[in-house]
């Protein structure tokens, strides 16, 4: 098990003020990875976001991009390279599973990652609250996870992420387990929190409509070991409407983007 | 508040479907050992008695039955706290390091392999004809399965739970206060639900290699006293008085396990 240890932090980063809000920069120099089996999981890979920005990374399975995700997460360590972001920024991880602990309620599960970082109890409750209120969960905070469709259990998920009002959101292919109506309403609800919030966000992603919809930017990677192919821009204004989804523009973007990774996994999901 | 619950009539018949057929096989094996004394075992009641002859041999010998019963309760309920204690220390202790793992966990296995019956004599030698003995060796045959389910239940915490925790600094003991002991309880209670009888199992095996020991004694010492006088009824009631403590222990620790994790865990019902 890795720890936040590891991260090898610079103050210049906190230095270099975020574009918009409370959104924290992140430089990826030269980062790789290869596991202790000798498994190369990510090639070199660069990439500088912006405070405040959504990117998206895109790849087939078992391309590295989750390995990606944890690095700057702060949870694996780069065999090389660095992840710069600011020491102080606060980031939350939001896991395909929504990792919710089955044995605490609605409102239990929100104070979580509060309780972990040592907030006071009142201050805990009401971030909560506020946070469940956020994502349409307030009438559930005495219900179990259990009791939850799987929506709403993405929804405590994000809950949890936001009472923290991170600097820095990792999301790991968050809607992947949902269904698709379900997967629509919560990336619209997704984008409002972004957009509300000022947060980094950093998605991971197999989903091309998913990184189109939400990103500024999406990064697309190889099939192992993984490299960034190509950055896209998504150039579509905020707020993104639903119907942005139908549009011939947002059709060929999603066509571009799953061209590339098509071309390069020779064939295989897009 | 409303009552919203079915109607009592849908009730009663939820209730009855759900009674009713172990019943009906209890009749059914009540009733085919009682076709049995009165055919294959006709007049040799030291073979298989009638049920009523055991009921009466109960009703008889209630005295005794019902003071050897006290005796083996107490002798397995100390065995079990102690194993449910050790069991669970055991386990956290070895679910900390991989290297303690590796290094001790074999020789828990081999707790269990060793035939209980085989070492009984030995613990008696050691501990002599007396109710710690009887007491340590129900602990042993219990002590595995509680320690073999905490150590799963330990060691099955979701990876992203364990990552989730990592992000935000958990210390180990925060860490496993909040997460790994609490995500291990259903495995920790399945443990405890199969040591249950194995402790009654225990302590009457315990009680069969001490024998009376000038003492009344428990139920085993009980059971070898009606076998060597050929009271057959008695040597049933007193089976039967043995196998419902061990239900007894199983039910308790049920209702524990129930209350629990009844609102969050599907293993309650």
């Amino acid at each position: 098990m890795n720890t936040a240890a590891t991260l090898p932090d610079t103050e210049k980063a906190a230095a270099s003020s975020p574009s918009r809000g409370g959104g924290v920069p992140i430089d990826l120099q030269d980062v790789w990875k290869a596991f202790d089996t000798g498994v190369r999981a990510l090639d070199v890979v660069n990439l500088k976001i912006a405070g405040g920005e959504f990117v998206s990374i895109v790849g087939p399975s078992g391309c590295g991009k989750s390995t990606l995700l944890r690095i700057v997460a702060g949870l694996l360590a780069p065999s090389g390279g660095a992840c710069v972001r600011a020491t102080n920024a606060k980031a939350a991880f939001v896991f395909q599973d929504a990792a919710l602990l089955p044995w605490r309620s609605v409102l239990r599960n929100a104070e979580l990652l509060m309780e972990l970082e040592g907030y006071a109890a009142p201050d805990r409750r009401q971030r909560a609250e506020k946070a469940m209120q956020l994502v349409g969960l307030s009438g559930f905070a005495a219900a179990y996870p259990h009791q939850l469709s799987g929506g709403m259990r993405m929804r405590l998920s994000l809950a949890r992420a936001m009472a923290l009002q991170p600097d820095l959101l990792l999301l790991d292919e968050p809607l992947a387990a949902v269904d698709e109506l379900t997967r629509d309403t919560l990336q619209e609800e997704l984008q409002q929190l972004w957009r509300k919030l000022n947060f980094t966000a950093l998605l991971v992603t197999h989903n091309v409509h998913e990184a189109v919809y939400l990103s500024t930017r999406i990064a697309v990677m190889s099939p192992r070991p993984g490299r960034i192919e190509k950055v896209i821009d998504v150039p579509f204004a905020f707020p993104r409407a639903p119907d942005l989804r139908s549009t011939a523009e947002f059709a060929a973007l999603t066509g571009e983007v799953s061209a590339i990774l098509r071309h390069h996994a020779g064939g295989g999901q897009a | 508040m409303t009552d919203v619950r079915s109607p009592l009539p849908t009730r009663l018949v939820a209730a009855a479907g759900q009674w009713l057929p172990p019943l009906i096989v209890a009749a059914g094996f009540l009733g085919l050992w009682s076709l049995l004394t009165l055919t294959v075992y006709k007049g040799k009641g030291f073979l298989v008695p009638a049920p009523q002859d055991v009921a009466a041999a109960f009703a008889e010998n209630f005295g005794v039955i019902a003071l050897a019963s006290l005796t083996t309760l107490r002798e397995a309920a100390f065995g079990y706290l102690i194993a449910i204690v050790l069991g669970i220390l055991i386990a956290a202790v070895l679910s900390q390091s991989r290297i303690l793992e590796r290094s001790f966990y074999p020789y828990a296995v081999l707790l269990q392999t060793v035939p209980v019956v085989a070492i009984a004599p030995l613990i008696v030698l050691w501990f002599g004809y007396n109710d710690l003995s009887v007491i340590i060796i129900s602990l042993i045959i219990s002590l595995f399965p509680i320690i073999n389910n905490t150590l799963l239940g330990l060691q099955s915490t979701p990876r992203s739970l364990v990552e989730l925790f990592a992000m935000h600094r958990t210390n180990r003991l925060a860490t496993f206060w909040k997460l790994r002991a609490p995500n291990a309880l259903p495995s920790i209670m399945a443990g405890l639900k199969i040591s249950a009888g194995l402790s009654v199992i225990g302590a009457i095996v315990g009680e069969f290699i001490i024998g009376s020991g000038g003492t009344q004694g428990g139920l085993g010492v009980q059971i070898i006293f009606a076998q060597g006088r050929m009271y057959t009824s008695l040597l049933f009631a007193e089976v039967i008085c043995a196998t419902l403590l061990g239900f007894l222990f199983f039910l308790i620790v049920t209702l524990i396990s129930n209350a629990l994790l009844g609102h969050w865990h599907e293993s309650a019902s």
